[in-house]
């Protein structure tokens, strides 16, 4: 037996010198390199599709940067401030006669009543003293004397009675008993033989003035660099400047007083139209019908161009913003907000179920029939298409629980529903790779099951199960489907306060924009799409980093 | 050494001789079968492991001594499939028990695997995690002085006591291992289950072992798994020679290495099989 093998062994000698050999090496040697060549064209291109789709969307991007205004010097007289809100003097004046009927409270009919003792129009005395003295807004009270319905000066005068049958009377029994009240507290009293009310009056400056048109007052600083215009040609002119002049006037002027019967220099957006004009995207030699501009709206803008009237600004508006009809108001701040909401909603609920599934499931668990079925489900479960998950929230957290329609609270519980297949996978993955011996040492030392995942396990699978979240939460954040179903696809103008308000998140605004006809919008959906990316890769970007530091441990 | 042993040999008080072998039984084994799945690994083992005794388990590779030396500490819960039956006992206690606290018997009866297998954390942490999760430290000091003479007792003081913050998975193998046996040690188990601990030393590190396990035979009752004869002829009071799951002869080490009952015995020791 033993010269058999020796045999054996003696006929392969110089074998792998042979010509063969050398032959079999060489193609190995080929085969190995044909692979690597193959690996380097296949990260080639998939980073040139990467490159193409990054400057496609990046170079549309790059207009929304930019917005254009409009330097505008504004008047700002008391006037239009304080007479545009009369109707707003008589809810100050209701509120402090209200308050001596706290059992009217609620009760429109019986405020009705009462407040119908006094002519529609009283409080147009109080708009003539503001406008004497605009200091008394947001002051003391002040007292105002207001005119009585002839019916009710009547009544006070004796000329008509409760014996006169109700019928026959303008003055209801309930009127006349608040009139009778208002005597006894001396608010209404007899002045030179006429009964009148006397009151003092809170007049808050934020509501007097928070309803007052402001964008008028840009308009007529408008009108007044181009005096030859007039009449309904004026439309043509203010369709140059944004609404949102009115708004930055408004948050100026309630936040200084002051500036009332001043005149401001103020940098006002254009609107969209003229922001594209600005920024060369409308064809001068199209006819005049097929642009959104008219020629008069060119000459205009040409005219405040030349003026030097005209500037282009970072577009800060964009990333402190919330979303708006007119694209040169709208922004992503409140998508942000909201996508930041949710998602804290989805790693608060995600990450701690997740990995307690998944510690459970794969330190604790027996392992038999129920555990394999539930293993297959959550399988199953992460394949399962996200919209499918948007329809159960719509059914079960809203219709059932009652919970609020686009919040974030329930855009978040839809999105974990959606990220715990994901975490529970990964988690129960990185769990698997602790090799066991670890495990052996710390039971072996006595430590208890809980104690070894805790203390020893859970250590080394952190890495892997931070990894599997954030590539969940990353998905989470790029999910537009569910949420479509849960609501989150409203039209929202406001940041969301918390997890119960309205909200929108990213990428449902720009899906909300890419529909959007306004010229403006193309550009901000790519910037929108330039923002999303960029918190991906911030988000990769700080899963590499954890990893790195959990890893630098041991 | 001699010392040490003569210690250990005269008890205190001197039952009469029936009763003492009885009462210095630490740990007992009756009809202890081992399946791994549908595989039998262990077919009715008997023996009884006296108090302040080192007994070697020794026969050829895969023949059940580590399945044997885990069933003492219950390891063998751990691994999916296997299925221990018979009686064991730890000071006259099944410890096949259902109300049997297996984090208390893993601390009374401690274990040094065959494949070195420190935590990934420093060495310090690796020495103090017993101690610490069974609350064996007053303070900080006290547990300073656990980690040094554990350290030192497995004789890897000298060679880590400058870097005790360094990871113990950064050690060499047989500096592992011996990190691995001062962590047993940390805890003052009864009973230590040793898995080859020398496999992976160099001779001085082996005598230092065999050293600390003569000392450890005061206070505490020794298995030791081994390849090693000699090792076996020194260390041991009491020798098992396993094979293909069968316990073949387990009697005085002395006894077994001169005058072996059974055949195979003989062929093992000899060198002619294994
Ligand atoms: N986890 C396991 N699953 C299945 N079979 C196992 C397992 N562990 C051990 N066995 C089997 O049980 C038998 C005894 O194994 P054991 O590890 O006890 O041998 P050993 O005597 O320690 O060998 P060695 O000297 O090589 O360490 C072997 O046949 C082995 O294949
Ligand atoms: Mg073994």
């Amino acid at each position: 037996m033993t010269d058999l093998t020796h045999d054996a062994m003696a006929v392969k000698i110089g074998h792998h010198t042979s010509e063969d050999a050398q032959r079999r090496l060489r193609r190995r040697y080929a085969a190995e390199r044909r692979f690597k060549y193959y690996g380097i064209g296949a990260i080639c291109l998939g980073l040139g599709m990467l490159a193409i789709l990054l400057i496609s969307i990046g170079s549309r991007a790059i207009p929304a940067l930019t917005q254009n205004y409009l330097t505008l010097q504004i008047e700002i007289p008391p006037e239009p401030l304080v007479a545009s809100a009369d109707h707003n003097y008589m809810q100050f004046v209701e509120r402090e006669i209200l308050s001596l009927f706290p059992e009217a409270v609620g009760d429109f009919q019986a405020q009705r009543q009462i407040m119908s003792i006094m002519p529609f129009d009283a409080a147009g005395v109080i708009s003539e003293r503001v406008l004497e003295d605009v200091s008394v807004l947001g002051g003391e009270r002040i007292d105002v004397t207001l005119q009585l319905t002839d019916e009710a000066q009547a009544y006070v005068n004796g000329e008509i009675s409760r014996s006169t049958p109700e019928a026959d009377r303008r003055l209801t029994d309930d009127q006349m008993s608040a009139i009778d009240r208002l005597r006894d507290d001396d608010v209404i009293v007899v002045q030179d033989g006429r009964p009148v009310l006397d009151i003092a009056v809170n007049l808050p400056f934020y509501e007097v003035v928070n309803q007052s048109n402001f964008q008028s007052l840009a308009n007529d600083a408008l009108y007044r660099l181009f005096p030859e215009v007039e009449g309904r040609a004026r439309r043509d002119l203010r369709a140059i400047i944004s609404p949102g002049a009115g708004f930055e006037l408004r948050q100026m002027i309630l936040a200084d007083p002051g500036l009332i019967g001043s005149s401001v220099s103020l940098e006002v957006p254009l609107s969209d139209e003229f922001d594209q004009l600005a920024k060369n995207f409308v064809d001068r030699d199209l006819p005049e019908d097929q642009r959104r501009v008219n020629d008069a709206q060119i000459a205009y803008f040409d005219g405040l161009e030349e003026a030097g009237l005209v500037t282009s600004r970072f577009n800060t508006q964009f990333f402190t913003a919330a979303d708006s009809r007119q694209p040169e108001l709208a922004g992503i701040w409140g998508a942000l907000v909201g996508s930041f909401y949710t998602l804290v909603v989805t790693l608060l609920l995600s990450f701690p179920i997740g990995v307690s599934a998944a510690i459970y499931l794969e330190e604790f668990a027996p392992k038999n029939r129920l555990t394999d079925l539930i293993e297959v489900n959550i399988n199953n479960l992460a394949a399962v298409p996200s919209i499918v998950f948007g329809l159960l929230g719509l059914a079960v957290f809203i219709q059932f629980f009652g919970l609020p329609r686009s919040a974030p609270l329930v855009g978040g519980m839809v999105l974990a529903l959606m990220t715990l297949p994901t975490i529970i996978i990964a988690s129960r993955a990185a769990l698997k790779a602790v090799p066991p011996s670890i495990r052996e040492a710390a039971l072996g030392m006595g430590a208890s099951r809980l104690q070894t995942v805790t203390h020893h396990v859970l250590p080394l699978a952190m890495p892997g199960i931070l990894t599997g979240t954030i590539i969940g939460m990353a998905q989470a954040l790029g999910e537009t489907a569910p949420l479509l179903m849960v609501g989150m696809v409203a039209f929202i103008t406001s940041t969301p306060e918390g997890l119960t308000s309205p909200a929108t998140v990213l990428p449902v605004q720009i899906y909300i924009w890419s529909d959007a006809p306004e010229r403006g919008f193309v550009a901000k959906t790519s910037l929108a799409i330039m923002t999303l990316l960029v918190f991906l890769i911030c988000m990769n970007a700080l899963a590499v980093w954890l990893r790195k530091r959990f890893e630098r441990r041991w | 050494m001699s010392m040490t042993s003569e210690i250990a040999s005269e008890p205190s008080v001197s039952p009469p001789p029936q009763a003492e072998s009885e009462a210095r039984a630490k740990m007992t084994s009756r009809g202890v079968e081992v399946h791994y799945g549908a595989k039998r690994a262990l077919h009715g083992i008997d023996v009884d492991i006296l108090q302040h005794e080192v007994l070697a388990l020794i026969g050829p590779s895969g023949c059940g001594k580590s399945t044997f030396l885990r069933c003492l500490n219950r390891m063998n819960d751990t691994i999916e499939g296997c299925k221990v039956t018979g009686e064991m006992t730890l000071d006259g206690g099944n410890i096949y028990d259902k109300a049997l606290d297996v984090v208390q018997l893993r601390a009374r009866v401690g274990m040094v695997f065959q494949k070195p297998n420190p935590f990934p954390k420093s060495i310090y942490d690796n020495i103090a995690y017993g101690p610490r999760i069974h609350g064996l430290a007053g303070g900080k000091e006290e547990l300073d002085g656990i980690v040094q003479s554990s350290l030192e007792r497995a004789g890897l003081w000298e060679e880590v006591k400058d870097r005790l913050s360094e990871p113990g998975t950064g050690l060499s193998g047989g500096q592992q291992q011996r990190l691995c046996i001062a962590r047993a040690v940390a805890v003052s188990p009864e009973v230590i289950l040793m898995d080859e601990p020398c496999s992976a030393l160099d001779p001085i590190a082996t005598a230092h072992i065999e050293e600390l396990i003569d000392e450890l035979r005061v206070n505490y009752t020794i298995v030791i798994v081994t390849h090693n004869m000699q090792q076996a002829a020194r260390v041991s009071q009491k020798t098992a020679f396993f094979h293909l799951g069968d316990l073949v002869e387990h009697k005085e080490t002395q006894e077994i290495f001169t005058n072996p009952q059974d055949e195979r015995t003989q062929g093992y020791i000899t060198g002619r099989y294994g």
